[in-house]
């Protein structure tokens, strides 16, 4: 499993090689955000884990650049500072962030769940499985412990959204125009009524969430392992 | 300068003695005819109206004016009582009355002409007296010296009948100036320049510019202006020195909070490096051996304190941010609710030890704020009352509407804050007395505040009825107009 780390501060690229390695990845480590796209089209790595501070080009710009041939996974290492900039990164196509100073655990696990989501591809099985929730994908239906739960067609969308992409933190924009459509990106408001309504019907509670995590001025992140 | 104005008021003289010699003309003319009316009520009433002519001439004209009467009447005095008359002796008996008369008339017009003109000059004295009483009133009233040339300026208008006044000087190598204008008049009058002299140095001028075609300056007014400018100087010179005393003793105040800030951030930054490097050079040690219990209780210190360094430094830089002025909230609809919640979930493992009681009410309304800064100032406040609780006390957070607010009231059960100490805990690095090692910037309250005030609500420490601290928070629905 190749990882390419893309950070221009050389303590940062060797505590994440040496963490990584003992993992079992493959890491290659470069210093700017040119090296970065050139190493993510030449060596097809199966993660990027890239810091937003480079000196030679933005964070966000080595996102687009690298979306417009390749799929991979995306991790952002950002600083608490610049909110904004995460944001903008997550809208340019990243997968995730993690906040530096991080914990490598964090890290790895953020790692783990992108690269399931890439290998998962289409769910195999048409029903998921979340503890005593269950979602049919293919029949669109919706059980707690074998009880149905009657979701509107916007609330269904919105948790079809939210289970077949786990761990991904989802923007507002991003999840607005993906159940929406395409014309909605601002109106956070009406996405906040849904997801908690969805939050009531599914007996989630935001302040102790086992489903949905909010991240405010974010978006949220279905945290719910498939069993 | 003062050359032409010294040319401008020639003419002047000669108006005055033009007015003199129309005032006695006319006084004369005047008793002349009341006289010729009233010749046969006896000689005697002649003489008392020509005197009651020179007496008026002398007090509305002055001294010339009065003698002007004087002679005029004299002479026409035994003309109009006596037209016909015929006899020497009669002539010589007139003449010797009209020169009676004339000297009576003549000191008669003196004292009284005198006494108008000392009236006068005691009016003068007194307006002029008055204005350099306003000019101290007005200038050593301890403002800036800015402020004191502007008010100087501006009362010098209506005094000096001034069409423009300006002052320019130089205080402690800084280049001032002050303009004053009467609007609606045409510039181009007499001009009077003078110099504005501080402790013996001259730092600059004082110009007035009275309007076009108006008459120039008199001597009189000359020196009252100098002794205007005297008097501003003394004022811009007292404010000068109040100004050097508040600057240093600000920055006496200043230099106190700094070294206050300085011993505190090198206290709080070395303590947690200083926990990380014992650790980490003890692990790396070849010499000792660790069990596996003494290496996680190590990597978990090292853990806890780069953790505790992170806040700090966030919190260091949050509060520069502050002090520079970048902390600009960047609002959109948002949802307390949403944001309290996420605060709580987020904190869930350091919540472990308390209980938290969280009560919001079912319709909020959104309000127009940052929602990471909303975020963070939650997580201080929360971070707060768990730092503060008792195990297994009661976090309670409160969300309501208070009008065209939502208030944000986070209590804890813990020691409580003297009201006394109430607003200091809002300072940056202030930290109760009793409880100086605690973990924490004592940076938290001041970030949240200087977040708060930015979106244009207000931060209070309130009573919980019972031991214990209620921080409140008050966020206005709508931003409010600039």
């Amino acid at each position: 499993m190749k990882v390419l780390v893309v950070d221009d501060e050389p303590q940062i690229r060797r505590a994440l090689r040496t963490s990584l390695e003992a993992h079992g990845y493959t890491v290659e480590t470069v210093g700017t955000g040119d090296e970065g796209v050139v190493a993510a089209a030449g060596q097809h790595p199966e993660l990027i884990l890239l810091d937003l501070g480079l000196p030679d080009m933005d964070g966000t710009e080595v996102i687009t650049r690298v979306r417009a041939f390749s799929e991979v996974p995306i991790i952002v290492l950002s600083v608490r500072e610049a909110q904004s900039d995460k944001v903008a990164a997550l809208d340019a196509g990243a997968d995730d962030y993690v906040t530096k100073p991080f914990g490598m655990e964090e890290l790895l696990a953020r790692s783990r769940a992108a690269l399931r989501r890439k290998g998962a591809g289409e769910p195999d099985a048409p029903i998921l499985t979340f503890g005593e929730l269950q979602v049919d994908l293919a029949k669109q239906l919706v059980a707690i412990d074998g009880e149905q739960v009657h979701l509107t067609p916007t609330e269904y969308g919105l948790l079809e959204v939210l289970v077949t992409n786990p761990g991904k933190l989802l923007t507002h924009q991003w999840l607005l125009r993906r159940v929406w459509g395409q014309g909605y990106g601002t109106e956070t408001t009406y996405l906040r009524t849904y997801v908690r309504a969805l939050r009531r019907k599914l007996g989630d509670d935001a302040a102790a969430p086992a489903l949905i995590v909010t991240e405010p001025g974010v978006g949220y992140r279905w945290v719910a392992d498939a069993s | 300068m003062s050359a032409v104005a010294t040319d401008r008021s020639e003419p002047r003289v000669d108006q005055v003695s033009v007015r003199a010699l129309a005032i006695g003309l006319g006084a004369a003319v005047c008793g002349a005819i009341l006289v010729a009316l009233t010749r046969d009520l006896g000689p005697g009433a002649g003489v008392a109206i020509f005197m009651l002519a020179v007496t008026i001439a002398a007090v509305s004209g002055g001294i010339w004016a009065g003698i002007i009467t004087a002679l005029l009447s004299s002479v026409a005095l035994p003309w109009i009582e006596r037209p016909a008359s015929g006899f020497e002796f009669e002539q010589l008996r007139d003449v010797i009355a009209s020169v009676v008369f004339l000297a009576i008339a003549a000191v008669v017009g003196l004292v009284v002409g005198n006494a108008a003109a000392e009236r006068r000059r005691a009016t003068e004295r007194e307006r002029e007296a008055r204005l350099l009483a306003l000019l101290s009133s007005k200038l050593l009233t301890g403002d800036v010296p800015d402020r004191v040339l502007d008010e100087f300026v501006a009362l010098l208008l209506d005094p000096f009948g001034l069409a423009m006044c300006t002052v320019q000087v130089v205080l402690d190598g800084h280049e001032m100036s002050a303009v004053a204008r009467r609007d609606g008049v045409e510039l181009g009058g007499p001009t009077e320049v003078l110099p504005v002299v501080i402790a013996s140095v001259p730092l600059g001028t004082l110009s007035t510019e009275r309007p076009a075609r108006a008459r120039s300056f008199t001597r009189r007014e000359r020196e009252l202006l100098e002794a205007a400018t005297r008097q501003a100087a003394v004022a811009l010179d007292r404010a000068r020195l109040d100004a050097r005393a508040r600057l240093a003793q600000l920055d006496a105040e200043t230099n106190e909070l700094r070294a206050a800030m300085f011993s505190s951030v090198t206290h709080d930054l070395r303590t947690p490096l200083a926990s990380i490097k014992a650790g980490v050079t003890s692990l790396l040690d070849v010499t000792t051996v660790h069990d596996a219990t003494q290496q996680r209780e190590l990597l978990t210190t090292i853990l806890e304190e780069t953790d505790r360094l992170n806040r700090l430094v966030g919190n260091i830089l949050d509060l520069a941010r502050i002090r520079a002025g970048a902390l600009i909230p960047r609002r959109v609809p948002t949802d307390v609710q949403e944001v309290t919640e996420a605060v709580l979930a987020r904190m869930r493992p350091q919540l472990e030890r308390v209980r938290v009681e969280l009560q919001i009410p079912e319709e909020l309304p959104e309000i127009a704020a940052d929602p990471m800064q909303l975020d963070q100032v939650l997580t201080n406040l929360i971070e707060n009352a768990a730092r503060h609780s008792p195990p297994g006390g009661a976090v309670r957070v409160h969300v309501s509407r208070e009008g065209e607010s939502v208030r944000v009231r986070v209590s804890d059960e813990g020691p409580g804050i003297p009201v006394a100490q109430r607003e200091k805990v809002f300072e940056p690095f202030y930290r109760g007395r009793e409880e100086p090692e605690r973990p924490g910037s004592g940076l938290g309250l001041s970030i949240a505040r200087a977040v708060v005030i930015a979106h244009g609500g207000r931060i209070w420490v309130d009573e919980t009825g019972a031991p214990g601290t209620a921080l409140v928070l008050e966020l206005p629905i709508e931003e409010p107009a600039a």
